[in-house]
């Protein structure tokens, strides 16, 4: 059951924004800024991984974007990776810490990582997918005893527009992680995998039954990472994914991310392969 | 049941003893087609009007709707949501256009509710008329079982040739003839004329669509890789006209504005068409549903499938008012018949199998 | 959001200059523009002129060979180029002497000295240089163009729509025309004038040129349904359109 709409159920309308501050902004790669937001008591976010908030620069616009930050790190601040690509993230990324921005949320069905329990995971983000992924990454790496084993397999175009690079290289140093990495274009120093993502897969060897895996990429990544994973023996039931859809309003009305008849800021946009395998809307 | 009888010489008295505490919308000629408007006075309303070419709808959920200004000029930025509150009464509404109504107020309370809808839903009233001959060439309300009006009418409206006998549906009915003392107690008499006129108008309309409408959301999922939607995507013209008149469509996009300060200004939602380009594009530009077919396809389907399933009534209320808006012909009746004839075998062939 | 004013300039080519006067309009009705930029340059309405500008708004379309070099110099200079109104976004009614043959157009209008003029098939600005943005319509619309200032100052691109007609025309509750036995192009035409012509009675010309997808076979096949014949559906598509419809969909 998700409960962690505080923010804008005690808002006189739905649409209003809570206005906060940012803490910090770090530079992730020339696109991607990760912006830390305060959460000053008593505001909570109370999010699940999988989710997204909708965030606001007024006179701008809003836009959805997933939650960063694990809610086991996410007490007095959370965190957004966004991508420059329109005019709300242009708007974002022009401003500066101690700058306020509006936040609705959190919306939708994040991962119901409670199932996941006992299970291993495989996590196969590419690109900007790893940003709402990192949310699950770190919920579980806090709650490592809970879970199996944990594989991570990343892929970005460059070794430059790899994202969270000081916590890669914290999973690559960790003996209870498996982080494999792969770029299309290597540079110089570069002495890992080239290809696609899913020329990792034939690194890793799982039980499919009791791996949960859980990708989220570019549109047209999911049919190639889906072949690997239903390749690989894994039930369609156990393979997650996270959509991307422009929501206007979060709450299931104003109707943009509507997949056949269901809404993915309400039924998603965390979905688990066996439910949105027959929409042809969805990938 | 409560009723009154309103003589149509003292319509105009009613208006202006309404206009008192409400701003009343109602059917009115604009150029040479008829639109939901303000009425001013009884000469402006005309209660035989055919179709309009926005549902009320438009009172409810306001082609522009502000939602909230804001102020970041000082130190501390406020944001303050509007909400219209304002007492309106929406008079003659069609029974099409009440079904439409009571999907609506379902879309916007059910989950989170929307409290600038609810606001505005709250402040209204609504004036509901009974159709007794067909409004328009494109009507098909009869086979879609929207040609009753649904209960939640405030005050329901039959003309009697003279008269009009007024049904009281709800207290915010009651208010409207509240301390207007040209009504009188609907008699015996006056119900038995009800009767007859109720029971005269079936014969007004005519049953379009072939098959029985329940079967629809059964039909369209049978029919999701139908070779009819893609003869669709080749004539529409995607020009958005169809959602746009549609009394059952509520999809928005939300914007914002800004004063030459660039820190106050508002955030408004105005309504969107998903059979436009922009629809559901994403951030990197790609778009989930970049066919005019697969739009078709999405809106027949939100129409005849998803909001029945939904919301628990029908999705289309067979106004009639995307067909007369389309300049390609494309109508529900036609789409539903022809999805229909497809998928059962001619009558023909049935026989050959009987014999 | 900086603190100076960014400097704006205005060129003009070939056109009536109608684009200008409607941004000069805009400076009546929303004084508070003149204090948020800096206008450097604006023949229409100015002696001064200085060429160190940010923002170079273009209007007209590109007529004869020497624009080139111009039109490069102004891209040279400019951080941002917008086109503004129908003749730089799409060449304008300008491109109507495009069907024809070039000389023959040039002794039409000059008569004995065509030799001494100088001329080429009208064309949008975006043909020469790169363009940022446009601001379309026959003139161009007064609050677009405000609002257009405010993307702009903003850091953003104008948010020019691209959806068509039909949808101001019925948010407006405007009849349409075609059932008034006119002919409209609002279908395939981009909007975001408010469908003003459709709301005076007259069938959209599509000044503010093409949506991104127009399905123009069937706007062909509603034209010739409604009483034009081949000839003035072509003669209807070449007022503005000329360059956005290939020769051969126009002769479809």
């Amino acid at each position: 059951m998700n409960t962690g709409r505080q923010m804008t159920l005690e808002a006189p309308s739905i649409y209003q924004p809570i206005m906060l501050s940012i803490l910090e902004i770090t530079s992730m790669t020339e696109m991607e800024k990760v912006f830390t937001i305060e959460l000053p008591f008593p505001t909570s976010l109370e999010h699940r991984p999988g989710q997204f908030v909708q965030v606001s620069v007024l006179g701008v616009g809003e836009a959805p974007i997933s939650i960063s930050s694990s809610p086991s790190r996410s007490k007095s601040s959370f965190e957004l990776c966004v991508r420059r690509a329109g005019a709300l993230t242009n708007a974002l990324h022009a401003l500066n810490p101690g700058d306020v921005v509006g936040v609705r949320g959190p919306f939708g069905r994040g991962f119901p990582i409670e199932r996941f329990r006992g299970k291993d995971i495989l996590f196969a983000p590419g690109g900007l997918g790893l940003a709402p992924l990192r949310s699950v990454i770190n919920e579980v790496l806090d709650d490592r005893s809970n879970y199996g084993r944990i594989i991570i397999l990343y892929g970005a175009g460059q070794p430059v527009e790899m994202l969270f690079q000081d916590e890669l290289q914290e999973w690559a140093m960790r003996e209870d992680v498996e982080l494999h990495l792969t770029v299309d274009k290597p540079d110089k120093k570069w002495k890992g995998n080239v290809g696609v993502i899913t020329t990792l897969f034939s690194d890793i060897q799982v039980s499919p039954r009791n791996t949960v895996a859980i990708t989220c990429g570019p549109p047209v990544m999911y049919r190639f990472v889906l072949m690997e994973l239903l390749g690989m023996g894994l039930p369609e039931g156990n393979i997650w994914l996270s959509l991307e859809r422009r929501m206007k309003c979060g709450v299931g009305k104003c109707g943009h991310c509507q997949m056949d008849h269901m809404y993915v800021c309400q039924d998603g946009p965390a979905f688990s392969y066996a439910e949105i395998r027959h929409l042809e809307e969805a990938l | 049941m409560i009723a009154k009888i309103l003589p149509k010489h003292a319509l105009q008295n009613w208006i202006e003893t309404l206009r008192e505490h409400y701003r009343i919308i109602g059917p009115k000629l604009a150029q040479s087609q008829f639109i939901f408007g303000d009425i001013h006075s009884a000469d402006e309303l005309d209660l035989s009007y055919p179709t309009t070419i926005l549902p009320p709808k438009k009172v409810l959920l306001p082609q522009r709707e502000d939602l909230f200004h804001f102020d970041a000029t000082g130190d501390t930025h406020i944001v303050e949501p509007t909400f219209d509150d304002e007492p309106t009464v929406i008079l003659g509404i069609h029974a099409c256009d009440m079904h439409s109504i009571t999907l609506l107020d379902r879309v916007f309370e059910r989950g989170t509710a929307d409290q600038h809808y609810q606001t505005r839903r709250e402040n209204t009233t609504l004036v509901s008329l009974e159709c007794i001959k067909s409004c328009s060439e494109y009507s098909f309300c009869k086979s879609m079982g929207t040609l009753s009006i649904p209960e939640d009418f405030d005050l329901h409206i039959t003309d009697l040739g003279d008269e009009y006998l007024l049904e009281i549906g709800s207290n915010k009915g009651v208010s409207l003839l509240w301390n207007f003392n040209e009504v009188r107690e609907a008699t015996d008499a006056d119900f038995e004329r009800l009767n007859k006129v109720m029971s005269e108008k079936w014969s007004h309309f005519t049953y379009r669509v072939d098959f029985d409408i329940t079967e629809l959301p059964a039909l369209l999922s049978l029919s999701y890789d139908s070779k009819v939607w893609e003869e669709l995507g080749d004539r529409c013209l995607a020009c958005g006209a169809c959602n746009i008149v549609c009394p059952t469509c509520y999809c928005f996009d939300v914007r914002d504005e800004v004063d030459f300060s660039l820190c106050s200004g508002g955030r408004f939602r105005v309504w969107d068409s998903c059979q436009l380009d922009r629809f559901a594009v994403v951030a990197g530009g790609h778009d989930f549903r970049d066919a005019r077919a697969a739009r078709q396809r999405h809106r027949f389907f939100r129409k005849g499938k998803y909001l029945t399933e939904k919301y628990g009534v029908v999705g289309c209320v067979g106004c009639g008012r995307c067909a007369q808006a389309c300049l390609v012909h494309i109508s529900p009746v036609d789409i539903f018949n022809e999805l229909h004839r497809r998928r059962v075998p001619s009558a023909a062939t049935q026989e050959e199998i009987l014999a | 959001m900086s603190s100076t004013k960014p400097k704006i300039a205005f060129f003009d080519f070939a056109g009536c200059e109608g684009c200008q006067l409607t941004v000069l309009d805009s400076l009546q009705t929303h004084t508070e523009l003149l204090n948020a930029v800096e206008i450097v340059q604006f023949r229409e309405a100015m002696s001064e002129r200085n060429d160190d500008y940010q923002i170079a708004l273009v209007e007209g379309s590109y007529t004869r060979p020497s624009d080139e070099v111009r039109l490069q110099a102004i891209r040279d200079q400019a951080q941002i180029v917008i086109t503004l109104g129908a003749c730089a976004h799409l060449g304008g009614v300008n491109a109507v002497r495009n069907a024809h043959r070039l000389e023959e157009i040039k002794r039409y209008v000059y008569g004995e000295k065509a030799e001494v003029y100088e001329a080429a098939s009208a064309r949008p600005i975006s043909d020469f240089i790169q363009v940022d943005a446009f601001i379309p319509g026959c003139p161009i619309d007064r609050e677009e163009f405000v609002r257009a200032v405010k993307s702009l100052l903003q850091g953003n691109l104008p948010d020019i729509p691209d959806y068509p007609v039909c949808v101001e025309c019925k948010l407006r509750e405007t009849g349409c025309v075609f059932l008034y036995g006119k002919t409209c192009l609002g279908p395939i035409t981009r909007a975001g004038c408010g469908a003003i012509c459709p709301s005076f009675g007259v069938g959209c010309e599509g000044c503010r040129g093409l949506i991104p997808n127009p399905n123009m076979a069937s706007l062909r096949e509603v034209l010739s349904e409604n009483g034009l014949d081949e000839m003035r559906v072509k003669a209807k598509m070449s007022l503005f359109l000329t360059n956005q419809i290939a020769t051969s969909d126009m002769e479809a």
